[in-house]
């Protein structure tokens, strides 16, 4: 597989983009790679109103990962500003948590090598 | 959540595309005799396939459709030998080589292009399946081998093998290229293969033309069968609406979430909303396709019918009624004021391809979705000679290249949320 960091770069940027749409001003990020893979963790607080889109996030984020689907369109993951690519990025992990409480949501991703 | 890969099996998106594929085999063997069907289908295999070659003109109506059947049902094989998961991707990949079939791809001539697409995966050491979705919209380029082969420029002990070589090169060159052309558009392009074979298809062309080879022109069209297709079509999107509505397990109501999507790339519809709600979707974008096809006095024929196809396949992957409307209002628009007719066959095409574009309509409104069709039914016209006509998703070529122009001047005129 080409652009193994890339690829979870882009994951990043995809989910750093949904947090900006939900209002988040200020975001953590925890990467590690190890042997096995590689653990994502994104933190930000989000405005109440947009509680629906984390209800959505949940959704897309359980879509089973789909190599085939990845490798045709993983580049346009985290590349557009104004809609996400969520589903795809279920779809690029192999495991995904999300916590959230009344101001800000937790979104764990495990990418497998 | 954790996510536990299901085992894989034959789910009903299958059922329902290869009941497709067995339905478009009926009707075909209903039209001819068995020895027409095999001697249309004989000729469908051994003619060039550049746009346009409406089968139907090569071969007759039922080798058209048993040739669109068989490929449609080979293709699910393979799917299935792969433990490919069939969803929305799935369906409009299938529909989309099942209407080609019927205007240039063909039991012969689409299996170079998955060779090369196999041979791109072992040489990065991956597993086909990967690579399953390229291989299913690659085949736009089927008309590479052929055109070669059955050139009457060269002897066939050198067309075949450069015509099959030719082939495979295409395919093995196109994953990589997909890839990265979805950037210029970002997914606003729903056929992005379309786009690439354009740009190979032109760079290919241009190679050829300088050693003098020159792609034949070929305009193979036929008329005088609206009224058996349009009873066909109108019984084969009925019953997809039916067989929604009585398979669906949430309230009729619901249905118009669909709505809510913009439709970019990637929108899977039976992911998103599942497949009954999915199917009725794709229903009612066929029976407004054909609806448009005879309002406007347009032909219903291999390209045309091609032309629906894709739509109701897409319209599992990104296209619903409310979004292909402004598209052909935009192609329709141009016609009054331009300098061509509503229904010239390349203006019908436009409109039913140019739903490529539907995502403009879904993301900035309607407006723009018009005014995106009304742009693009102008540049179809002028980039088919770039690549000979080898490129069979010409109008994808054409949209990504409209979808790309427009899209930073429609952002720049949005306004922002903050």
């Amino acid at each position: 597989m080409k652009h193994k960091r890339k690829r979870v770069m882009k994951i990043i940027d995809e989910i750093t983009n949904f947090l900006f749409f939900i209002g988040s001003k200020k975001i953590s990020i925890d990467y590690e790679e190890n042997d096995e893979g590689f653990l994502i963790t994104l933190e930000g607080n989000y405005k109440k109103e947009k509680i629906k889109e984390i209800y959505n996030l949940v959704k897309y984020l359980s879509y089973e990962k789909e190599e085939e689907m990845e490798e045709y369109y993983w580049e346009l993951s985290g590349n557009y500003d104004m809609d996400t690519e969520l589903t795809l990025v279920g779809m690029m992990t192999d495991d995904a948590k999300v916590y959230y409480d009344d101001e800000k949501v937790t979104i764990f991703l495990v990418r497998y090598k | 959540m954790e996510r536990k890969k299901k085992p894989f099996k034959l789910n009903m998106t299958y059922y329902v595309l290869i009941a497709f594929s067995l339905i478009q085999i009926i009707f075909g063997l209903t039209q001819d005799t068995p020895k027409e069907i095999i001697l249309g289908l004989q000729s469908i295999l051994s003619n060039p396939d550049t746009l346009v070659s409406d089968y139907i003109g090569v071969g007759g109506i039922g080798a058209s459709f048993v040739n669109s059947g068989l490929l449609t049902l080979m293709f699910l094989f393979m799917l299935y030998k792969m433990k490919h998961r069939a969803h929305g991707v799935t369906i409009a990949g299938i529909l989309t080589i099942s209407g080609f079939a019927l205007f240039g791809k063909n039991l012969l001539n689409v299996w170079f292009v998955v060779f090369g697409v196999y041979l791109y995966s072992r040489y990065q050491k991956d597993n086909f399946s990967k690579y399953l979705v390229v291989a299913l919209f690659g085949t736009a380029l089927a008309p590479v081998a052929t055109e070669i082969i059955f050139s009457s420029l060269l002897p066939y002990h050198l067309s075949i093998p450069l015509g099959i070589l030719s082939g495979i090169l295409m395919g093995f060159i196109l994953p990589a290229l997909a890839t990265s052309m979805l950037n210029f558009h970002q997914g606003f392009n729903l056929y992005n293969i379309g786009f690439t074979s354009g740009l190979v298809g032109t760079v290919y062309v241009s190679i050829l033309r300088s050693y003098g080879f020159v792609p034949e022109p070929r305009f193979i069209w036929t008329t005088g069968n609206n009224f058996k297709f349009s009873i066909f079509l109108t019984i084969l999107f009925l019953g997809l609406i039916v067989f929604g509505v009585y398979t669906r397990d949430r309230k009729l109501s619901e249905f118009k979430n669909i709505f809510k999507y913009s439709g970019r790339l990637i929108t899977d519809y039976v992911k998103l909303e599942g497949l009954p709600f999915t199917l009725i979707n794709m229903g009612l974008a066929g029976l407004l396709s054909l609806a448009y096809i005879l309002i406007i006095g347009g032909d219903l024929n291999g390209p045309t019918i091609g032309g629906i196809y894709t739509i109701v396949g897409f319209a599992a992957f990104g296209k619903t009624p409310k979004t292909i409307l402004p598209i052909f209002l935009g192609v329709s628009i141009g016609a009054l004021t331009k300098t061509w007719g509503i229904n010239e066959p390349a203006i019908q095409l436009a409109a039913l391809f140019g739903t490529a574009l539907a995502p403009i309509a879904g993301e900035f409104g309607s407006i723009y979705g018009i005014l995106a069709a009304f742009v693009h039914s102008s540049v179809v016209l002028n980039v088919g000679f770039l690549h000979g006509g080898m490129n069979l998703y010409n109008n994808g070529f054409a949209a990504g290249i409209v979808a790309g122009f427009l899209l930073p001047i429609f952002e720049a005129f949005r306004k922002d949320e903050d």
